[in-house]
């Protein structure tokens, strides 16, 4: 997966490419509009990261420039103001999604993520699976070494999202906005509460354990490396 | 464009206030003078007419008419400037007074001389000199003969001489009387002003640091009362925001010494010496903590701030109350348990608003109450409507009293009611702050209650307005 970041600050920039590099993406840095817009148009991405102030050009006449080109990648837009106008504006460009400086980069992953998968076809499974878990989305049933394990709603919606997307560290802001719908910064002990509640459910009478915390980033869901 | 000065509008208007009374009195002055001479002259003349016309009536005979002009020479002499022409019905001149310098009438005058025996007056001018005639018919005694044409003449030329002087003298007078009340109105209008230079003068002396500076109201004239307590207000309330932004300021920067601090430290330690990389890791994910909680304090100080300077416009939306508090008790619902506190929803209601933000700062209210609330403690929410136009919406627990002194500071930012209070999972201490501002900008007020058994937070808010707008 190709992803091409333009953003003007230095160290920003550098970090962005290591840990999109790091993440397992190919990523190419542009620090200026109009050089953004060249690769954005001579290369093949499969996702844009652009800065919204941006020498040269700035990141919404890009997008356009982009559109106009037929390039119709999607583009996630990071800027330092969070104003409603930018966002607005923004979406009615065409931008797919949005992140306000400053932002973890585990968020960052995790949106540039979703986005990628849009469009695909989610699992077409009733079924989710990891390990000797098994999460039934019809009967809502969550089985784990053929025991029954009792769910509340969130829990099960918690679980399911931790399943789809195994492997991946889920930063605490996008689980409160997926399972619980919250949308801003809460108090994020209440996600830790959550999840620890969830793994005495799923994980404390079980080995291996699948749910992980990754300290200052996110939990993740994985079935550990068999050593 | 800019107004006139005042000064110059007082003065400009003292000149003409002047020059329309000056004027006026001249010009009466003028008429008054005038037509004071004409009734002298007139007096003078219809005397002389008089005199003429007896002498004419007194002859009965030829002979008598044949001396008449004698005896009116010797009658008229002496009359200074006074000319007698008598004409007769032919047209032809009978008799002319001496004094053959000062210049006569034409006759043709006599063309107007009426035949009914009105007197007809006139002004002419001959040779460069003025004339103030009359012209009457005058009987002679004799029978069948035709009455004569007698034309009287003044010379007035001293009258008009000194009417042009009187002229001069009044225009001059007038147009000094305007200068000097125009001069008068601008020093006047100095005068009158200074007190609003020593206003200005005291104002320029006021920057950030005398804000508590105000200007004197018992040293100005009345008219200037209101104005400089208007000013004196401005002065108090941008003091008091000022305070309040400089509190914020300070406030802020202690905020961030402490996490700043604390990775400074930890970072300068762990450069001292080499260490493991499982040590390394550890001290980044630390840090990465603190980062975390400056940003969230980043975030929520700008929210703050947009919502100071009025840049936080919710949305209009019908919000179900209840569902949007059975959400945040779904969210807070591991945190309760883990705290050992219920969670109880009362009543329902909709109000026009802002889903994302209404939530917001009902979910800063919960988790404050479920940080507050002992062990098997229950936290209600309450939602009602409350007269016919308003929602009120109370969240309640129960724990120990807050302190009344700190009740009206509690929604201040950065305000603990423990200073001493670690922060530990706790936010910034700027959710109060940020609840107050959210339903501010719907309109609303927040209070707060605190007795021994029970904190209750009240959020007033306008109900949808009417059934049009709540869908937009």
């Amino acid at each position: 997966m190709k992803i091409l970041i333009v953003e003007d600050e230095p160290k920003t920039g550098d970090y962005l490419r290591q840990g999109l590099s790091e993440a397992g993406f190919v990523a190419d840095l542009a620090r200026t509009g109009p050089d953004g817009l060249h690769l954005g148009v001579t290369g093949d991405y499969d996702l844009a990261i652009l800065d919204v102030m941006l020498p040269g050009l700035d990141g919404w006449r890009l997008l356009q420039g982009l559109r106009a080109e037929g390039k119709q990648m999607p583009v996630l837009f990071l800027t330092a103001r969070d104003q409603l106008e930018d966002r607005v504006k923004g979406l009615e460009l065409g931008a797919d999604d949005y992140l306000v400086k400053p932002f973890a980069f585990a968020e960052l992953l995790a949106r540039v993520r979703t986005l990628l998968r849009r469009g695909k076809p989610k699992e077409a499974t009733d079924t989710l699976r990891a390990g000797d878990l098994e999460l039934d989305l019809m009967r809502r049933r969550v089985v784990r070494s053929g025991r029954r394990i009792d769910l509340t709603a969130k829990e099960f919606a918690l679980l399911e999202l931790l399943l789809r997307r195994r492997g991946e560290v889920l930063p605490r802001s996008l689980i409160a906005s997926q399972v619980w719908d919250m949308n801003f910064d809460s108090d994020t002990n209440v996600i830790e509460v959550a999840m620890r509640r969830l793994r005495a459910k799923i994980d404390d009478d079980f080995e291996p354990k699948l749910i992980r915390t990754v300290r200052g980033m996110g939990y993740v869901l994985e079935e550990p490396e068999p050593d | 464009m800019r107004r006139p000065s005042i000064t110059l509008r007082l003065t400009l208007l003292f000149a003409l206030t002047s020059a329309l009374v000056l004027v006026a009195l001249g010009s009466f002055l003028k008429y008054a003078v005038e037509r004071h001479f004409e009734q002298q002259d007139l007096q003078e003349l219809t005397g002389k007419l008089e005199l003429t016309r007896h002498a004419l009536g007194r002859v009965h005979d030829q002979a008598g008419l044949d001396d008449l002009p004698q005896h009116l020479g010797d009658a008229l002499v002496g009359h200074h400037g006074l000319s007698v022409t008598i004409v007769d019905d032919q047209g032809v001149v009978w008799f002319a007074s001496a004094g053959a310098h000062h210049p006569r009438p034409p006759v043709e005058v006599l063309a107007k001389a009426a035949g009914d025996g009105r007197i007809e007056t006139m002004t002419v001018r001959m040779d460069g000199r003025a004339l103030r005639c009359i012209v009457a018919r005058a009987t002679v005694g004799i029978a069948g003969k035709p009455p004569f044409s007698v034309i009287l003449a003044l010379d007035i030329e001293h009258h008009m001489a000194f009417t042009r002087m009187f002229d001069r003298a009044i225009w001059l007078s007038v147009a000094i009387g305007i200068l000097l009340a125009g001069l008068l109105g601008w020093f006047a209008a100095r005068r009158g002003l200074a007190p609003l230079r020593a206003m200005a003068e005291l104002a320029h002396g006021i920057s950030a640091s005398q804000l508590d500076r105000r200007l004197p109201t018992e040293a100005v004239p009345r008219e200037l009362i209101e104005p400089v307590t208007a000013f004196n207000g401005m002065l108090s309330r941008l003091e008091d925001s000022f305070k309040r932004l400089s509190d914020f300021s300070s406030d802020l920067a202690h905020e961030l010494r402490t996490p700043i601090s604390n990775l400074m430290t930890q970072t300068q330690v762990a450069l001292a010496q080499a260490r493991s990389a499982e040590a390394y890791r550890e001290i980044l994910y630390s840090s990465m903590e603190e980062y975390d909680r400056l940003a969230r304090m980043i975030g929520d100080m700008l929210f703050l701030a947009k919502a100071d300077h009025g840049l936080i416009v919710p949305r209009r939306e019908t919000v179900d109350l209840a569902a949007e508090v059975a959400g945040l008790f779904e969210f807070y619902d591991a945190l309760a348990e883990s705290h050992g506190v219920h969670l109880a929803l009362a009543g329902q209601a909709a109000v026009a608003g802002d889903k994302l933000m209404l939530r917001r700062a009902l979910s800063n209210l919960i988790s404050n109450a479920i940080r507050h609330t002992p062990p098997e403690g229950t936290i209600s929410v309450q939602i009602e409507a409350c007269g016919t136009d308003r929602v009120c919406i109370a969240v309640g627990n129960p724990g120990t009293p807050i302190p009344p002194e700190h009740l009206p500071r509690l929604f201040e930012r950065f305000y603990r009611v423990d200073a001493s209070r670690q922060r530990g999972g706790e936010g910034a201490g700027l959710g109060l702050a940020i609840t107050q501002s959210i339903v501010a900008a719907h309109r609303g007020t927040l209070t707060v209650h605190s007795d021994a058994e029970r904190t209750r937070f009240d959020i007033v808010l306008p109900r949808a307005e009417t059934s049009a707008d709540a869908g937009t």
